[in-house]
This record gives C-alpha cells, sequence and structure tokens, in this order.
C-alpha cells in the first residue's frame, strides 16, 4: 500500500516495467522522468506526500503527545499554545499528534479501496480487453450498471445499507471504483492488443499467459496506475465525507473526516483549530491531484 | 442514425433493470431480517407477519423481486419506517429541491468552468492559465462540505448577509424566484459548484487547446479571420463535448449533493437519505437510490443523444 | 394634516400602554428549530422521544391528566387536563373512574366526551376498532403498559381498566393523547382503508390543544395558529411554526443569523457566542437520566456490586461539567435529592478515586489483573447529550483508576432497539453496559422498567436482566398505594435501595439548554421534558 503512494517507489515501479517493456524503447522511460524532472510542481507535490507520508508512519516516534489522552481543562486551546502547538480538542487531546495518528487512517481509507480496485479492475479490465468477445460482453456490460451510479450515491448506498464501520467503507469505495479502472484497463489493453508485436509474438508461439505478463501487463499497467492515483484524492474525500457522516470510522480512533465532524461545533469558539482536519484532506488531496496530472503529462508524449 | 438512437434507447432498458435490481438488494445485504427493514422494531407480532406475507418475504429471492419491481413500476416505492408516509411522496418533493440546487450549481460551475477554461486553453503556458488551473485543482480537492461550513461561519454567521440553513423563509413549499427565496440558495449552490467548476475548467482548457492546435484553425488564421471569427469557430467545436460533461456533473450533482444539504439543512433528496442512514428507515434509503439512480441512466442517455445530434461527426457503431 | 399629526402622536403615546398590556395581546410568530430529523408525527401519538410529545403532542392535543409546566422553580406534577378528577374504584382496584371536563372543542368544533376517550383508547388497544393503527402502537402501549380498556359510563364519565391494581395509571396516562374521532371519520370517508385515513390525519389534524395545524411541509417546517376556542388560558404567541434542524451548527446559525427565533440544545462550544450576539440560554434541571446501565448476569464484572460503586466513585463528573459547558446536573441518583421519591440511601455518589481504587482492589482487580468493560454506546441521539465526547471523558477518567473501557458504537436507533433485547442477545455483542439515556418523570419509567424481574427482555427495559425479589416486593407495594404520600414513600424506599445497590452508574442529568431571541418574552422553563407552548410569545 505504501510502496504506491511514494514518489520514489513510484518511479522504480515504472522503471521496472520500462524493462519489460519491449515496443517502447528505453528512451520514453528517460523521457519521462525528464519531464518530470523539469515539473517543479510535481516535484514539490511528490516532496509534501513523502514528507507528510514519512510524519504519519513515524507518528508514534515524533508525536508529542498521547493521541487519546486529554484534559478538560485545556480543551480547544487556540494555535500556538505552548507545549500544543495545534492546540487542542474538543477532549483537550493534542491537534497536532491527533492530526499525525488521523493521517494514517484518512491515507488507509483513501488509498486501500484505490489499491483494491486497481488490482481487481486492473485483472478484470485486461481479461475483457484480450479475451474480447463474450467475456468482454459479460463484463463491461456489468461494469455498465455500476456507473449508472453517480460514485458518492454508491459509496453512501452500500455503507448505508451495510452500517457504519471502517471495513464497510473501504467494501464500498473500492466497489466505487473498481468499474472506472476495468474501463481504462480495458480500452488500454483493446489498443495494445492490436498492435503489430502482440501479433508477432502471437505467431512465434508464445502462450497466451505469456503475452499478456510480458507484452500486455508492460505496457498498460503505467497508464492505469496513472489514471489510479488520481483517484487517491476522490477516494480520501469521499472516505473522509462517509466518516463526516457517520458512516466511517468510529471514534476514538483519529481520522480527518470524522475529526473534522467532531471539532464541526468548535468552530464558533476556536475556528482555525476547528478547521485543520479539513485543511489537511485538502491540502493531501490537491497534492494527489498534481501529482496525477504531472506524471500522465510526462508519460503522455503527446502533452 | 435514427437506428442508433433506437438501439441506444433499448440498451438503457437492461441497465435500467440491473439498476433496479442493484437497489433490491440493498435491502438484502442490510445486515438483520429484511423485515426489519419495513415494519417499525416495535409492531406486533401478528403485524409482521401479515407484512412478510404481503410483500412476499416468505418466498425465494427472484420471486421477490418480481414482487417489487412490480410495486415499483406502479410508483409504489413502499412506506418510510420512521413517519408512515409513502416513500414517494417524502421523495418527489425532495427530489425538485435537489433539482434545483443542482441546476443552480451547475449553472454556477459550467459557467465559471467555461470561462476559466476558455481563458486557460487561449492563452496557454501563461500566467493566467496556471492560476486558473491552480482554482480547478483546488475546487477538485476541496471537501466541499468543509467549505460549507465555512462559508456559513463567514457569510451567515459574521456577515449575516446570507441564511444558514433552509430553503426559503417559507421552506420549499412556496418557492418563489424573489431574492428572499433565492439567497437561500446561494451558499448551498456555490459550495456545490466547486467540483464541476473545477472539472468543467480542466476539460474546456483540454478541448479548446486541442482545437486552437488543429489545421482549421490555422487555416482560419491564414484566411485572416478575425480572432472573434475564431472564437466562434472553436465555441461551434467545443460544444457538444462540453455540454456532454456538464450534463453529467449535472447527473453527479443530483447523487452527490447528501453532504451539502446535510451541512445546510437543504430539504433534498440528500437530506432524506441521510436521515433514512441515521435512522435506518431502508425503504426510504432505497426508494430514493433507486429514483436517483434512474435519474442518472436517464440523463446518461439524454447527454449521449443530445451530443450524437449536436455533433454528426461522432460515428457511433 | 393636523388630523394625522394628532393620530400618530397617539399612537405613540399608547405605544408604552400596549407593550405593558397583557400578554394576552401579545401577538408574533415563533420560529423554533429543533433537534428532530422530521417533523414529529401529528396523529396524536408523536414519535421522536419526548421532543415530539413537546412540540407536535401538547401543543396540538391534550390528555385526560397533563404536567404542571407552570413553574421553573419546583418540580413538575400531574395535574388536571381534559379529566377534571379521577379515584380508584374502592370495589375493583383494577378500575379508574375519570370525570371530563365539560364544554371542551376539537379544533374541528366537534365535541370532547366518553365517546371521545373510549375512541382513543381503542386506536392503539383494539385490535378490533376500524380505526386501531398498529403504528401507534409502539409509541403508546409502552408508556401505559397495565392500560387494557376504556368504558363509557356517562357522556362525561369513563372508566379505566388496568390488567393489576397500578397507582401510577394517572402519571402514564399523561402520554394517551385524544384526537378528534369526527376529523378522522371524515378522513376515512374519502380514504381507501383506516392506514390512509390516519396518513390524512396527520396531515390534518384535530386535537383539542391551545394550538391547531395550519400547515404542513414533510420533513420542512409545521405552521400552527392559536387555537381561540382553547378551553383552558390561550396561547399568548399568534403562531408557532417548527422547523427540523438536527444539526447542531445549523441551529446555531440558524439562531445567529434570525432565520429562527429559539433552538434546543445548541451545542455547548456555541454558547459563547450565543451569548456573545445577545440571545438568552435557558436551562433548568430536568428528570431525565445519562446512565451506564449495567448488565448482571454473565461474566459480567459489574455483578459486583463494589465494581459499580467503584464506578459511581471514579467518575469526575465536575469536569465534565466543564466539557458541557456547564449544561448538564451532577447525579446523586436517579432523582435529585429533595425529590420526594429520592429517600434515604446510605451510598453517597460522589468522586472519590482512592475509594474507588480501594473497592476495585477489593474486588480482585487491580494493576496485575486490570478491569476491562465493554460499553455499547450511541453515536447521537434524543436526549444522548453528546455521547461520543462524553464516553471518550468517561474512558479516559476511568483509565485513572486502572478501569480500561472500550466502546461499540452503533446507531441511536439499533442502541434503543437492543435496549430491549437484553445483555445476554446477540445484538448486546458482549456488552457490559448499555448507555440509553431516559426520562424519570414517571416511576414506571424511572425505576420499574428497570428494576423488576418481569420487566426483563423482551418485556421491557430491564436490559441487564436484574433479578432481586426484594426489589419486585418494593414495587408491587408502590403500584398498590393509591394514596399518593404512600406511593411517594415506596417509591421513595425503592429508589434508595436502588441508590445502595448501585444499580446504574449515573453519570450525568440533562439541563435541556435551550437559546433564544431576546424578542422572546414570557418564557418558563420547567423542570421538565416538555414546555408550556401558550407562555411565551414576540416583542
Amino acid at each position: 500500500m505504501s510502496m504506491s503512494t511514494t514518489p520514489s517507489a513510484a518511479e522504480a515501479e515504472l522503471a521496472v516495467q520500462a524493462k519489460q517493456a519491449v515496443a517502447r524503447s528505453q528512451g520514453y522511460w528517460a523521457g519521462v522522468w525528464k519531464r518530470l524532472r523539469r515539473d517543479p510542481l510535481t516535484i514539490a507535490c511528490a516532496a509534501v506526500l513523502l514528507v507528510m507520508f514519512l510524519a504519519i508512519v513515524l507518528a508514534p516516534l515524533i508525536a508529542p503527545h498521547d493521541p487519546y489522552q486529554g484534559s478538560m481543562i485545556r480543551r480547544l486551546r487556540a494555535i500556538g499554545t505552548t507545549n500544543y502547538p495545534l492546540g487542542t480538542d474538543e477532549l483537550g487531546r493534542d491537534m497536532l499528534t491527533r492530526l499525525l495518528y488521523g493521517g494514517r487512517l484518512s491515507w488507509f481509507m483513501g488509498i486501500t479501496p484505490v489499491l483494491l480496485a486497481f488490482v481487481i479492475g486492473t485483472f478484470l479490465g485486461v481479461l475483457a480487453g484480450f479475451a474480447g468477445g463474450k467475456v468482454n460482453m459479460a463484463i463491461m456490460r456489468t461494469t455498465d450498471i455500476f456507473y449508472a451510479f453517480p460514485s458518492v450515491l454508491l459509496a453512501v448506498a452500500i455503507s448505508g445499507a451495510l452500517g457504519a464501520g471502517i471495513v464497510n467503507a473501504i467494501l464500498a469505495l473500492t466497489l466505487v471504483f473498481i468499474p472506472p479502472i476495468i474501463r481504462v484497463a480495458e480500452s488500454v489493453t483493446t489498443g495494445v492488443r492490436n498492435l503489430d508485436f502482440v501479433d508477432a509474438a502471437r505467431a512465434s508461439g508464445a502462450s497466451a499467459f505469456t503475452i499478456v505478463r510480458v507484452h500486455v501487463l508492460g505496457n498498460v499497467l503505467g497508464p492505469i496506475f496513472v489514471y489510479a492515483t488520481s483517484l487517491i484524492s476522490v477516494c480520501m474525500i469521499l472516505a473522509s465525507g462517509l466518516s463526516f457522516l457517520g458512516l466511517g470510522t468510529k471514534p476514538p480512533e483519529p481520522e480527518w473526516g470524522l475529526m473534522l465532524n467532531t471539532l464541526r461545533t468548535a468552530i464558533y469558539v476556536q475556528p482555525w483549530v476547528a478547521v485543520l482536519p479539513g485543511a489537511c484532506i485538502f491540502v493531501t488531496s490537491i497534492c494527489f491531484n498534481l501529482l496525477s496530472d504531472g506524471l500522465r503529462q510526462a508519460m503522455d508524449v503527446k502533452g | 442514425m435514427l437506428f442508433y438512437l433506437i438501439r441506444r434507447i433499448i440498451y438503457a432498458i437492461p441497465i435500467a433493470l440491473a439498476v433496479g435490481f442493484v437497489c433490491f438488494m440493498l435491502v438484502q445485504i442490510a445486515p438483520g431480517d429484511p423485515i426489519n427493514a419495513i415494519v417499525p422494531a416495535d409492531a406486533p407480532g401478528d403485524v409482521v407477519e401479515q407484512v412478510r406475507r404481503d410483500y412476499g418475504l416468505d418466498k425465494p429471492l427472484p420471486v421477490q423481486f418480481g414482487i417489487w419491481l412490480s410495486k415499483v413500476v406502479q410508483g409504489d416505492l413502499g412506506r418510510s419506517l420512521a413517519t408512515g408516509r409513502s416513500v414517494w411522496s417524502d421523495l418527489s418533493g425532495a427530489i425538485q429541491n435537489t433539482l434545483m440546487l443542482a441546476v443552480a450549481a451547475s449553472l454556477i460551475g459550467f459557467t465559471l468552468g467555461c470561462v476559466l477554461g476558455g481563458l486557460a486553453g487561449t492563452f496557454r503556458g501563461s500566467f493566467i492559465d496556471r492560476a486558473a488551473v491552480s482554482v480547478a485543482v483546488a475546487g477538485v480537492s476541496v471537501p466541499h462540505y468543509w467549505l460549507g461550513m465555512v462559508l456559513v461561519v463567514i457569510f451567515s454567521v459574521q456577515l449575516n448577509w446570507l441564511p444558514a440553513m433552509g430553503a426559503g423563509p417559507g421552506g420549499s413549499g412556496d418557492w418563489a424566484w424573489d431574492w428572499e427565496h433565492v439567497k437561500h440558495l446561494v451558499l448551498p449552490a456555490v459550495t456545490l459548484a466547486v467540483i464541476p467548476m473545477g472539472i468543467v475548467t480542466r476539460t474546456v482548457r483540454g478541448i479548446i487547446a486541442e482545437i486552437m492546435n488543429q489545421e482549421f484553425v490555422t487555416a482560419l488564421r491564414g484566411k485572416g479571420l478575425t480572432r472573434g471569427g475564431i472564437f466562434l469557430h472553436v465555441v461551434k467545436n467545443a460544444a457538444p463535448n462540453a455540454l456532454a460533461v456538464m450534463g453529467l456533473q449535472l447527473g453527479y450533482l443530483m447523487g452527490g449533493s447528501i453532504l451539502v444539504e446535510t451541512v445546510f439543512s437543504w430539504p433534498g433528496t440528500g437530506l432524506l437519505l441521510n436521515n433514512a442512514i441515521f435512522q435506518r428507515d431502508l425503504p426510504v434509503l432505497q426508494g430514493t437510490i433507486l429514483v436517483l439512480a434512474m435519474f442518472f441512466v436517464a440523463l446518461n442517455l439524454a447527454v449521449d443523444l443530445v451530443q450524437t445530434a449536436l455533433d454528426p461527426r461522432i460515428k457511433r457503431a | 394634516m393636523r388630523l394625522r399629526r394628532f393620530l400618530m402622536t397617539a399612537c405613540l403615546a399608547a405605544l408604552p400602554l400596549v407593550a405593558a398590556a397583557p400578554a394576552a395581546q401579545a401577538q408574533g410568530t415563533i420560529r423554533i428549530g429543533m433537534t428532530a430529523a422530521d417533523i414529529p408525527l401529528t396523529n396524536g401519538q408523536p414519535d421522536q422521544g419526548f421532543e415530539g410529545n413537546r412540540f407536535t403532542g401538547i401543543p396540538l392535543f391534550d390528555s385526560l391528566t397533563m404536567w404542571d409546566l407552570s413553574s421553573a422553580d419546583r418540580p413538575s406534577t400531574v395535574i388536571p387536563g381534559l379529566a377534571t378528577e379521577w379515584r380508584v374504584d374502592p370495589n375493583d382496584r383494577t378500575r379508574w373512574i375519570f370525570t371530563l371536563r365539560r364544554g371542551v372543542r376539537f379544533h374541528d368544533g366537534s365535541e370532547f366526551n366518553a365517546d371521545a376517550v373510549v375512541w382513543n383508547v381503542r386506536k392503539v388497544l383494539d385490535r378490533e376498532a376500524p380505526h386501531f393503527d398498529p403504528r401507534q402502537v409502539g409509541v403508546t402501549a409502552t408508556r401505559m403498559p397495565t392500560l387494557r380498556r376504556a368504558e363509557k359510563i356517562d357522556d362525561y364519565t369513563v372508566a379505566l381498566i388496568t390488567s393489576e391494581p397500578d397507582s401510577l395509571l394517572p402519571i402514564n396516562l399523561t402520554n394517551l393523547f385524544m384526537a378528534s374521532p369526527a376529523q378522522w371519520d371524515r378522513h376515512r370517508a374519502a380514504s381507501p382503508n383506516a392506514e390512509a385515513a390516519w396518513g390524512a390525519f396527520a396531515r390534518e389534524p384535530s386535537g383539542t390543544g391551545p394550538f391547531r395545524v395550519t400547515r404542513f411541509v414533510p420533513r420542512e417546517r409545521l405552521e400552527m395558529a392559536r387555537f381561540d376556542g382553547y378551553w383552558g388560558e390561550k396561547a399568548r404567541a399568534e403562531r408557532i411554526v417548527l422547523l427540523p434542524i438536527p444539526e447542531a451548527n445549523a441551529r446555531t446559525a440558524a439562531l445567529l443569523s434570525n432565520q429562527v427565533d429559539w433552538i434546543e440544545a445548541p451545542s455547548p462550544d456555541a454558547m459563547p457566542q450565543l451569548r456573545q450576539r445577545g440571545m438568552v440560554i435557558t436551562s433548568n434541571a430536568q428528570p431525565h437520566v445519562w446512565p451506564w446501565q449495567p448488565c448482571f448476569v454473565g461474566d459480567s464484572p459489574l455483578r459486583d456490586v463494589r465494581v459499580r460503586r467503584a464506578l459511581n466513585l471514579a467518575i469526575d463528573r465536575e469536569a465534565m461539567r466543564t466539557l458541557l459547558g456547564g449544561m448538564m446536573a451532577i447525579p446523586v441518583g436517579t432523582v435529585p435529592r429533595g425529590h420526594p421519591w429520592f429517600g434515604n440511601p446510605s451510598f453517597n455518589i460522589r468522586t472519590d478515586k482512592a475509594e474507588a481504587r480501594r473497592l476495585l482492589a477489593e474486588a480482585g482487580y487491580g494493576p496485575n489483573r486490570p478491569l476491562t468493560l465493554r460499553v455499547q454506546i450511541s453515536a447521537s441521539g434524543s436526549g444522548q447529550m453528546q455521547p461520543l465526547s462524553m464516553n471518550e471523558f468517561l474512558q479516559q477518567d476511568l483509565k485513572e483508576v486502572g478501569v480500561n473501557v472500550e466502546f461499540d458504537v452503533i446507531e441511536w436507533n439499533a442502541l434503543f432497539t437492543n435496549w430491549r433485547n437484553g445483555c445476554q442477545h446477540a445484538s448486546a455483542r458482549g456488552a457490559h453496559a448499555t448507555n440509553v439515556s431516559f426520562a424519570a418523570m414517571d416511576p414506571f419509567f424511572a425505576m420499574v422498567r428497570f428494576w423488576d424481574s418481569k420487566m426483563a427482555p423482551p418485556v421491557s427495559n430491564n436490559w441487564g436482566h436484574f433479578n432481586d425479589p426484594r426489589f419486585d416486593a418494593m414495587i408491587a407495594e408502590a403500584r398498590n398505594a393509591f394514596e399518593p404520600a404512600e406511593r411517594d414513600a415506596a417509591l421513595a424506599r425503592l429508589h434508595a435501595a436502588g441508590v445502595d445497590e448501585a444499580l446504574f452508574i449515573w453519570i450525568a442529568h440533562d439541563v435541556a439548554p435551550r437559546a433564544m431571541s431576546p424578542r422572546i418574552r414570557g418564557y418558563v422553563q420547567p423542570q421538565s421534558w416538555f414546555v408550556d407552548l401558550r407562555l411565551p410569545y414576540i416583542q
């Protein structure tokens, strides 16, 4: 899970694929890297996300306080209070600590569904694209059904029916993101399948499995991956929205959407403290969006 | 062409049926006996058994789906557990309110998006482009329920310019298009508009940039056409795709207004849905989702048809 | 010209007179933001808990007996309503005779009489009645569990028959609201079935209350106007508008932006801002308990009275009051000290962490064998106050005496339903305590349903399966005490015994905070869940 979120790892993954890819030359990936390096905004976003990721992973080491232990005497302190640089929440718990720990669940709930959907959707999409015919028909028509629901509605419907909880929320969000990934995977695979080199491989007697593994996956994973990174931001907002509605995380677990919910009433007392979790979601989401944009631009030669 | 239209409409029917099935299954996947989703928890035992027979809950699942479907087709979405009112009676009013909110948000988002996207696409790579793109990315990245809370504190509580909640001084029942009422719409519509604004900006920017690079524009330039003339051509060519995006956004907003409606107590489908979830009022949950999804299916179809009509170049098998 | 100036002067001169005139002449519309997500049912038996009774019960309908809501200083007591007097039949103690008020008319003009009472009892208790409404049974029958039927004696006298002698019936009857049979018949004639007729009745209800419904927009607003034909003291406000605003911030914002004049339950953190903007915050003790209700069977550590006492002693209720911005009262039992039912318990509920540790150690818990409790709670709900913050606070507080608390957070409706299932049912998921707050103005609600072994699930709310013959005997004694003083003494013995056994972990009493515009005058907040909406008016 964590691997795909750090930009350096993402690039490493792309590099690995590049070696496997036959159709595209080494020069293509060098070009991608070169273009990425010249894009300061994307690099900056990657850096922000990397720092954030390290901070939430290392939360137990760097957080100044216990995320669950508060005190009524020091509730809702302002930003900049001694010992509590980002103030305290409605139960007197350190905001900085809660935000660091909260990021873990928020990132987890933002990335897990996309990752699961990436694995399942890519499998089904590549299957549909490569097999064609009836298999394609069956998979793609089922996908169409889920396309008939606006994503927020589908997520709310499923977790509303299943009841509150992290597992249900992740399940609902995964279901929301599988169909779009299938569509992308299918269209990319169909495109690759008709390329000359696949025909050549087939003619040379390579098994279907080998063709998929070497030629198809090598060429389609990149675009699908880039598409999936653009979903992380949507997923994070949706997940926090579910928590905000009371359908996601349960207290006392810190999670940004839920923190926003419980701090809502404090907006009259400590507006700046109350908007912090929202700001965290906002910054993370913006960075994932820009990173995904940058990757797409760098990989799409047409620009 | 006509053949395509008919085909497209016929194709929507199985989709609609399947959507119905997914909605039907919502109650089935809910934990507990589905009967508890239909009768209140404190109903007497014989009433429960009567309802179980009436709804055919003692029959196999496909039969149950058939019974449910025939009721839905006749416009019977069941009764709310919480109020005993028919789901449709509450839903019909809520849909109008949500439609009003979604249309208002789409118009705001679309207008702003076209302006920003048009500017960005025309002056690609300039400072204007970067600013417009930043606004667009911010729009799609902001948790809009949070934005709504912040706007309420600024514009309702601190400045006292705009109302914080509700759909007009007399509720949505006596809505009128005067400022007294419209001012209730401003904050929720603006909050809801940030996402389509962002998406439309990016789309329009892309479309414009692509068209500007195309040969015919270069040719037109070569012919010595004025900026305005070129602009008209570009708009004509960009319109079908932009309209398609706009139509889909309207659908997304209809289904996605739950958080905004909750923050602003806007009496639409989102608030209805939120209350239904909160009270575990599954008939209302199911009915609302079914109607919204059907609306979305119909909208998708309409967008497709309009797009085809507007742009004969789009050829479909 | 001169005449006009004269008239204007006269009017201006009259202004202070008008303001000082009797309040009956005061007018205006009061707009109230409720916490409910929907307008409570208007068919006569409101849902949405007591907020429903408060806003669509008492103002629109009357009951045979009513609560005295006129004073802020003394506990609210039962007074005559549509019945002027009542007594139990000396020969048959399961038969109550109620004398009805004469000259009372429903909003539709029809007359209130013994037939109307019988009709209203049958609507929830007689399955054979054409107007029987299963939807109203749940909220009604559980609140008067011994009532069986009604008999007309003459036009203004009815007999109410109970299943066993029950001195508590007159108190329970505050929950049976009298709807107009004539209005229902009219709706029935235009509806395909009885269910639809009740639906139509709910849209155009008719009762005998001081307000009548003038406009009903489902889920959005209910408008009611003063009923000028009311039998008692008439309302001062001309109109009242009810708006469901479940979200606390939206309520606060609505009051601050002058969209409503009065909000229920403002969030504690909004209060400084509300005060600063000139709003009036009102509160008063309320017969309400926010407890942890223990499980007394199975492997529950709360079977041990020492543990229950220790938990009662370990909670720093003062700190919790800080959390709630002062908006709670500190409990010393189910009813406050000085209440006729308080009695003389020997166990003094207070904060004493040292004693709590000692009791826990005596019960065998300590650093080497920490006590772990599982509590089922909700994230929101009517009367639940601020359940998440309060429970998280308790979790921290009990940690200090070495008690680990784990929460099972479930929906409010589910928690409420599980309350009837008991702690051994699968729905409890092994919880050792549940956190359902309750109303305590009625002895049945306050004590009987929790401590009577006959009230174990699925009958009523003895969630923890408490079973002690001593308590059963005390309850029977109270039910059979038909003299009010004798009954109160029996209830006081029952309450004292309950406190000594620490049958609850008493944590807070709600004080029903409300915030209202300074333009509202005449408002009285009684020591009750209810409010007399006849009193306030807008200036």
